[in-house]
């Protein structure tokens, strides 16, 4: 019998939850790397400080001015604006941040009643809930100095309010958690995220060209939002402020559907959870049965079985590495979707500067369209060269275990990551010239050389970087997911080099009047890059050996 | 006189002020299935580490099947397997994959890699997770794959830090199997655990290093012959340890602090 004198009620562990959480910001804090790290969150910090109390003055004048000025049912804006923030921001932190599974509390003694109302407590301690709560107690203030008599109604519709919202929130929270505990469905989780940061790029062109046509489509859909809680809240309090009793049952009523609704689903989710529900990596996939032998007899015969032999004039290790390259490639969400970037940037581009682009009179022509779309795409593809053993982890090991040289490992990773580079190149070029037209044959020939005399002569460079600066990066997480502050000065240093040669070269040819100049050069200077190159993978080699226990150390924590 | 497998000479190994190894002098004859004990924080691994080229010694010397490791590292390479600490696996692979990799990077041809890669999954029951990533394999499940790793070259010598921890036992009894059928093969097998009945049931030679020295080195007899008292004949290898390592009854003492526990 455990001697435990009693059980802490729900006011002592929702304490408990606050110091908990406190502690992991605070221990958060005191295991940054360095001190930069910690620069930056005290300015984030400071920011986020700033933000919520501006906003505090922001919401307390709207409330006030919508209600001096008799315009109430505007009210809902805010309502909305807080809203907004509270759902959608947790999510956004949630690919970012500390994953801590509230599920884990459940080792404590605690009822399905208790758990509930801790994982509601949970909510209210994070930076979303705190700075809602702030900027809604700032709106009832402002709408309490420009009309007194609304303040029941306001502090009633608030409480609703804030009742609901952080429902919703964990109810969203524990639907992310179980997302986010699983590998596949968090990769998936990223990538979306990522592809629609991306794809907010372009609203700025689609709305110039489709803004106008679409906007009556939009407001035929904009009354259905009447039915959410920004709507709902905004409602009620107009109903009060205007005398009209029937919008203001309505609000309420909306909300108090909302908020059992809500509870009702999250009491679901915590049950499910408090029953023991398994939802992290443990739970091992349902193991296909295969006859192995006859599995691999049809994977030769599909060609998928090579080992090497498809790299005929490399070495078996280096076309090993080429390989396995591949096919981490292939099962990196975060780096498969940087492959859509080139193309996608390329029309993002074309659709702002091209010819028939928004800006028709900035439009630029292809001469220059060319070096400079290749120069950028170039920069975001050949930055993971710069800590190229990022995604290696405890695999690191192997490579010095096994009876090589370390050069064909470098090989391997630059002979592929060339070939990306290759195929995502014309892939963008193709596009290019459907989007603006061919340049003129010297200045293509002269840009496909400035572009082979960039990469071969970062890949000696990041080469060096990624065996004295190693940064671990973890698939399907986005937090700390960068490489170390050196090596990112050190690309930026050698890219800012290269692009000014190039730009010198391109430029030479132009006050030259032979256009066919800058083609020569860089032939000349890719030759030269080449060489350098070959030669660099003994002494990289060596390094690789003296730079081992850094390697392993780094990479296997 | 049978072959010498490893061989080292006064190996050390600092970090900054810390001698996790000091030099140590090991001996470890050919076919010899090697036990190499250690508390917590001994420097076992470090000397592992050391042994398969995963960290360079600060001072002396090793010898691997004759060849200093130093000037002839890839050929020594070629002759050793490692399951290392962490296991060194590359977890977005399958299985399979990841022993073809493995494979091709010790230099066999595609066809003995296959077929290998193959049996060793059906030996280690793995051959069902065809499609699983590594990174979803249990620990369990970890281990054996890099124990099939580690093997499927053919070494003349194994290195296995800690193979049995969380293998379950029908698992961890073909892989003791494996190993047996090995060691007879004339493949040396050096070994660390924490298990001590393991070692003592698998192992003909044991070392025990302790703060990074070495302090016993023998065949079990000769170990039990160098323990004090009349009754060393019958002591267990638990006890053999237990008396080298300098244990002195403090836990048993502080235990009797804890008498809320009991």
């Amino acid at each position: 019998m455990a001697d435990v004198a009693r059980v802490p009620g729900v006011p002592a562990q929702l304490r408990l939850i606050a110091g908990l959480r406190w502690s992991l910001l605070k221990n958060g804090l005191r295991q940054k790397n360095n001190r930069w790290d910690l620069v930056g969150v005290i300015v984030a910090g400071v920011f986020g400080a700033l933000l919520v109390v501006g906003l505090c003055f922001a919401f307390f004048a709207g409330a006030y001015a919508l209600l001096a000025k008799n315009r109430a049912s505007w009210m809902a804006l805010l309502f909305w604006a807080i809203f907004l923030w509270w759902q959608v921001f947790p999510v956004f932190v949630a690919g970012f941040g500390a994953n801590f599974e509230f599920k884990t509390l459940l080792r404590f003694p605690l009822s399905r009643r208790t758990f509930y109302l801790l994982g509601l407590g949970y909510g209210f301690a994070d930076f979303a809930a705190v700075s809602a709560i702030c900027w809604l107690a700032a709106m009832v203030l402002g709408a309490a100095v420009a009309r007194p008599e609304v303040l029941p109604v306001m502090a009633a519709v608030s409480v609703l309010f804030v009742l609901i919202n952080v429902t919703l929130e964990r109810l969203i929270g524990s639907w992310l958690e179980k997302i986010l505990a699983r590998r596949k469905t968090r990769e998936l989780f990223i990538g979306l995220f990522v592809l629609s940061m991306v794809s907010l790029n372009f609203l700025n062109p689609v709305l110039q060209r489709y803004g106008r046509a679409a906007s009556p489509k939009i407001l035929e859909y904009l009354p259905y939002l009447a039915w959410l809680p920004g709507s709902l809240a905004g409602s009620a309090v107009a109903g009060a402020v205007h005398g009209d009793p029937r919008a203001f049952l309505l609000g309420t009523a909306g909300l108090f559907v909302w908020l059992v609704v809500t509870s009702g689903l999250l009491w679901r989710r915590f049950a499910a959870q408090y029953r023991g529900e398994e939802i992290s990596e443990s739970a091992a996939p349902t193991p296909t049965k295969r006859n192995t032998a006859s599995a691999a007899a049809a994977e030769e015969a599909r060609g998928q079985n090579s080992n090497g032999e498809w790299l005929p004039l490399v070495p078996a290790t280096v076309a090993a590495v080429v390989l396995k390259e591949f096919r981490y490639l292939t099962r990196n969400g975060m780096a498969f979707l940087t492959l859509l970037l080139p193309p996608i940037m390329v029309v993002f581009f074309t659709l702002q500067f091209g010819k028939g682009s928004a800006l028709r009179e900035h439009s630029l022509k292809p001469e220059m369209f060319f070096p400079a779309i290749m120069a950028y795409l170039i920069l975001i593809l050949i930055s993971p060269a710069y800590n190229a053993f990022a995604y290696e982890g405890k695999g690191i090991q192997t490579y010095f275990m096994a009876p090589l040289r370390f050069q064909d490992v470098l090989m391997g990773k630059n002979l592929f990551l060339a070939a990306l580079i290759t195929v995502e190149l014309s892939l963008s070029l193709a596009l290019l010239v459907w989007r603006v037209g061919w340049p003129s044959a010297a200045m293509f020939v002269a840009t496909i050389g400035a572009g082979a005399f960039a990469v071969m002569g970062q890949l000696t460079i990041a080469n060096w970087s990624s065996l004295s600066f190693p940064k671990k990066m973890e698939i399907g997480k986005m937090k700390g997911q960068r490489n170390s502050g050196i090596a990112v000065w050190t690309a930026l240093g050698v890219q800012i080099v290269v692009a000014a040669i190039c730009t010198v070269i391109i430029l030479a040819g132009r006050l030259l009047g032979n256009a066919w100049v800058p083609a020569m050069a860089f032939t000349g200077l890719t030759v030269a890059a080449a060489g350098g190159y070959a030669a660099s993978l003994g002494p990289l080699s060596r390094l690789a050996e003296k730079k081992r226990e850094l390697l392993i150390e780094t990479l296997c924590r | 006189m049978s072959e010498i497998a490893i061989a080292t000479e006064k190996l050390t190994r600092t970090f900054g002020a810390l001698t996790a190894v000091d030099a140590i002098d090991l001996k470890v004859q050919a076919g010899c299935f090697f036990g190499f004990l250690g508390p917590n924080g001994a420097g076992k691994s470090t000397t592992i580490k050391m042994l398969t080229g995963l960290l360079g010694p600060t001072s002396g010397r090793m010898e691997l099947l004759g060849l200093d490791f130093e000037k002839h590292p890839v050929e020594v390479k070629r002759q050793i397997g490692v399951v290392p600490e962490g296991m060194g696996l590359f977890e977005r692979l399958t299985g399979v994959e990841y022993l073809r990799f493995v494979g091709r990077m010790y230099g066999l041809d595609r066809a003995t890699t296959e077929k290998r890669a193959q049996e060793l999954l059906e030996f280690m029951q793995l051959a069902d997770r065809e499609k699983t990533l590594i990174a979803d394999y249990s620990h369990g499940m970890k281990k054996k794959l890099a124990l099939a790793a580690a093997v499927i070259h053919g070494p003349r010598i194994l290195f296995l830090d800690e193979p049995f921890e969380g293998v379950d036992a029908l698992a961890a009894g073909a892989l003791k199997a494996l190993l047996g059928r090995m060691t007879e093969r004339g493949v040396t097998i050096f070994l660390t655990s924490h298990v001590l009945e393991i070692v003592e049931r698998l192992c003909s030679h044991v070392a025990i290093i302790h703060q990074g020295r070495l302090v016993a080195q023998g065949s079990l007899e000769e170990l039990r012959a160098g323990v004090a008292g009349s009754e060393g004949d019958s002591k267990t290898l638990e006890q053999i340890f237990l008396s080298i390592v300098g244990q002195s009854g403090a836990e048993q003492a502080r235990l009797e602090e804890l008498t809320w526990l009991t």
